[in-house]
């Protein structure tokens, strides 16, 4: 079986990512880790080692590094710059989604190494209730957000998958998050989303209600009080902080795009 | 209990692949349809909008325009065949009355157009996978879980109303393969698709073709939804950079390990669409396939759109939200693409040039990406030929389609004709590393994964699955 040449594959379609591609420099030389990573020691090595994601050697190094330096040093001028790091690589285009989760599960169990000399937890910016539609079991989605927002410095309350809306609004009315997300794959599970937003507001709260996920658009999102489109999984330390500073949903409506740094207002693949 | 194991193709010369043609076509015995058979059946599937899962009514209402508007539009533009698929909606399936309604409401409707029109037609319904893995009683209604009791009932409700065939997407091994999607862990993508989805695909399969012998309903297959099409959905276009493609294709490829479980148990076909390992269960089993490809942009993005399409034996829009166009309503504006596409394969066949126009349809995203590239049905078939050499063992028969792919993908690289980007290439070597470093000794394999896996993944649950 032979199949025919094609004469010019670029009258067909062009690789755009292979085009495109930069010439290849070791992760520590990049403009990204060079911009946020420290000079000092040991706070380079421990960033460095989250920047690799290298949970092991994250470990070894706080362990280290507890001997000499403070708790709180190693996480905001080591672990944290590190992850400050990845974040601008994966923004450029650089890492991809995994090297970033393997980075926080680094930063994380250094963060946790950290605690533990300390004997209390760190103080966190604020706190975000996460919750997958009733009747709804993809929550991949939801993961990434919990995993950005907790490698950003915030308390997620991980409320599952499958949650009724009861327990939604139990839970918000209990933890008084700065935020809610809900994310949902099917059409069906999403129509759980107003009538959240519906009981939030009869209890008087105000809270931006971040709907994402493939079967929501901006739109529709946008037909309910409290709700924002989130368009991407990354985008939501970003949006977190916002909120931290006082933006509202209705701001979020037109500014999300502003807040996250990028064209981000249409549904994705 | 699977009745055997594929250690065989059906197909023994991939160039004898072609759509339309199966070696083993399936008949249903309601409106008198044949699936690869000769000719190509375009398929529409539509979901109720929002808000329509309120009340049995409601959705009843939704379901019948959605039917009728198909239905309409096959009789105003002369669609000789067609096949409607309702993927239930969550509310449906936990409530098995509904769904037997529902099921009786769309075949009498799709009764009547026949009876008008004489058309051959063929009514899917696609039980919904409600269960939640962390919930009491997990996956399994002997463990006390009620969303499983509520599938089974469902089934039984669609098959007594009317249902052509019945299928579905399970779950099964999920929360293992969703951490390794986040991770990139080859390891976890093999253990969750290919040991554990295998597993839960039996355990489902089991049942579900049980319970069709009872009936005039063919029990169809599966498509690996929840892990193969979540990696190509979570790796998207040629300028994402959230997952290579290079390893979703080797999901996809261990996805046809586990999905060709539904037809070790008894399901006759055609299989589901969405995770693309169509051409793959279709090399292996000789069994008719539904594919999805440049028709499904209403659902999603597609780097292989016209690729897929070359083996097909049911061409489908995967899913689009029931609401209204310029043109029509969703129904009635998907049944048609689907149709002209399969009209378009259709007179290929008759004029004896079906293997003309499907390799032009593999040559068109053959290079585009390295998915297509695999899925191409000529690579395809050598995936399964891996697969099968391994064929009755889960475990070692995924391991080695993954790596069949990861060695396509490694020459295709090499010879120049779909060149990788580094961080393709990187992570392609290392899966193939990982893979190939792994034991042959199964059970050592899973000890070590089930181990591994119940510590880092707490939705894991080994007595889901019998572990």
């Amino acid at each position: 079986m032979v199949l025919p040449s094609i004469k010019n594959t670029d009258f067909i379609f062009r690789r755009f990512n292979v085009e495109l591609e930069g010439p290849a420099i070791p992760v520590e030389d990049t403009p990204e880790v060079k911009g946020a990573v420290p000079t000092a020691e040991p706070f380079k090595t421990l960033a460095l080692a989250v920047v690799k994601g290298d949970t092991d050697a994250v470990l070894s190094k706080v362990k280290d590094a507890l001997r000499t330096t403070k708790p709180l040093d190693i996480i905001e001028k080591g672990l944290a710059k590190g992850m400050d790091a990845v974040g601008a690589l994966y923004a450029s285009g650089t890492y991809f989604l995994p090297n970033v989760m393997v980075s926080a599960d680094a930063m994380m169990a250094g963060i946790a190494e950290c605690e533990k000399a300390l004997g209390k937890t760190t103080e966190k910016k604020g706190k975000v209730v996460c919750h997958v539609a009733e009747g709804d079991p993809h929550d991949i989605g939801k993961n990434l957000v919990v995993m950005f927002l907790r490698a950003a410095g915030y308390d997620v309350i991980d409320l599952g998958r499958d949650v009724p809306i009861e327990t939604v609004v139990n839970a918000v009315k209990k933890e008084k998050p700065i935020w809610l997300t809900g994310t949902a794959l099917m059409t069906t599970t999403m129509s759980n989303f107003p009538k959240i937003a519906a009981k939030l507001k009869d209890a008087g709260i105000d809270i931006p209600f971040g709907c994402g996920g493939g079967a929501l658009s901006k739109e529709w999102v946008e037909t309910f009080d409290l709700g924002f489109f989130g368009a991407k999984s990354h985008h939501a330390p970003k949006l977190a902080d916002a909120i931290l500073k006082g933006m509202g949903w209705k701001d979020l409506r037109v500014k999300y795009s502003e807040v996250v740094g990028e064209y981000a207002t249409g549904k994705g693949w | 209990m699977v009745k055997f194991r594929y250690t065989k193709m059906a197909y023994k010369d991939p160039d004898d692949m072609v759509f339309g043609h199966a070696i083993y076509p399936v008949f249903c015995k309601n409106w008198n349809i044949q699936f690869g058979a000769g000719y190509v059946i375009p398929e529409v599937k539509v979901a109720p909008r929002p808000g329509m899962g309120d009340s049995l009514e409601k959705l009843k209402a939704e379901h019948e325009r959605i039917t009728r508007d198909a239905c309409d539009r096959a009789a105003a533009i002369g669609i000789p065949f067609f096949m409607i698929e309702q993927e239930h909606v969550f509310q449906q399936t936990d409530n098995p009355k509904w769904a037997g309604e529902i099921t009786a409401l769309q075949a009498a409707i799709i009764e009547e157009y026949v009876s008008k029109y004489g058309m051959k037609a063929a009514l899917r319904q696609t039980v919904g996978d409600i269960r939640i893995a962390e919930k009491p009683g997990g996956l399994r209604a002997s463990l006390g879980s009620e969303y499983d009791a509520h599938i089974a009932e469902t089934v039984e409700e669609c098959c007594k109303n009317g249902a052509s065939d019945i299928c579905m997407e399970t779950m099964g091994g999920k929360e293992v393969l969703d951490y390794g999607c986040m991770r990139q862990d080859i390891r976890a993508i093999l253990f969750g698709i290919g040991y554990l989805g295998s597993i839960d695909m039996e355990y489902v399969w089991t049942r579900n073709v049980e319970i069709c012998g009872h009936y005039a309903t063919n029990p169809g297959g599966e498509t690996n939804c929840s892990g193969a099409n979540t990696l190509m959905f979570v790796a998207g276009g040629l300028t994402a950079h959230d997952f290579p493609h290079t390893v979703a294709m080797m999901g996809r490829a261990i996805a046809a390990g586990r999905t060709l479980v539904a037809y070790e148990c008894g399901a006759v076909g055609p299989h589901k669409d969405c995770a693309y390992e169509g051409p793959i269960l279709k090399a292996v089993s000789g069994r008719p396939g539904a594919q999805e490809g440049k028709q499904a942009v209403c659902a999603h993005g597609d780097v292989m759109g016209n690729t897929i399409a070359a083996v097909c034996d049911v061409w489908s829009n995967e899913s689009v939200e029931f609401h209204s166009e310029f043109g029509g309503t969703t129904p009635a504006v998907w049944l048609q693409a689907t149709a002209m596409e399969a009209a378009l394969m259709n007179t290929a066949i008759q004029t004896g040039q079906a293997k003309v126009l499907r390799d032009l349809y593999t040559l068109t995203d053959r290079f585009r990406d390295p998915q297509g590239y695999c899925l191409s049905y000529d690579n395809a078939w050598r995936i399964g030929n891996a697969l099968v050499e391994y064929g009755k063992d889960i475990y070692l028969r995924a391991r080695a389609a993954a790596l069949e792919a990861g060695k396509i993908m490694k020459e295709a690289h090499e010879k120049r004709e779909v060149v990788l980007t580094r961080f393709e290439l990187d992570s392609l070597e290392r899966a193939m590393a990982e893979l190939e470093a792994m034991t042959t000794e199964t059970p050592r394999w899973v000890e070590k994964c089930v181990a591994d896996y119940k510590r880092k993944v707490p939705n894991f649950k080994p007595e889901n699955y019998g572990l």
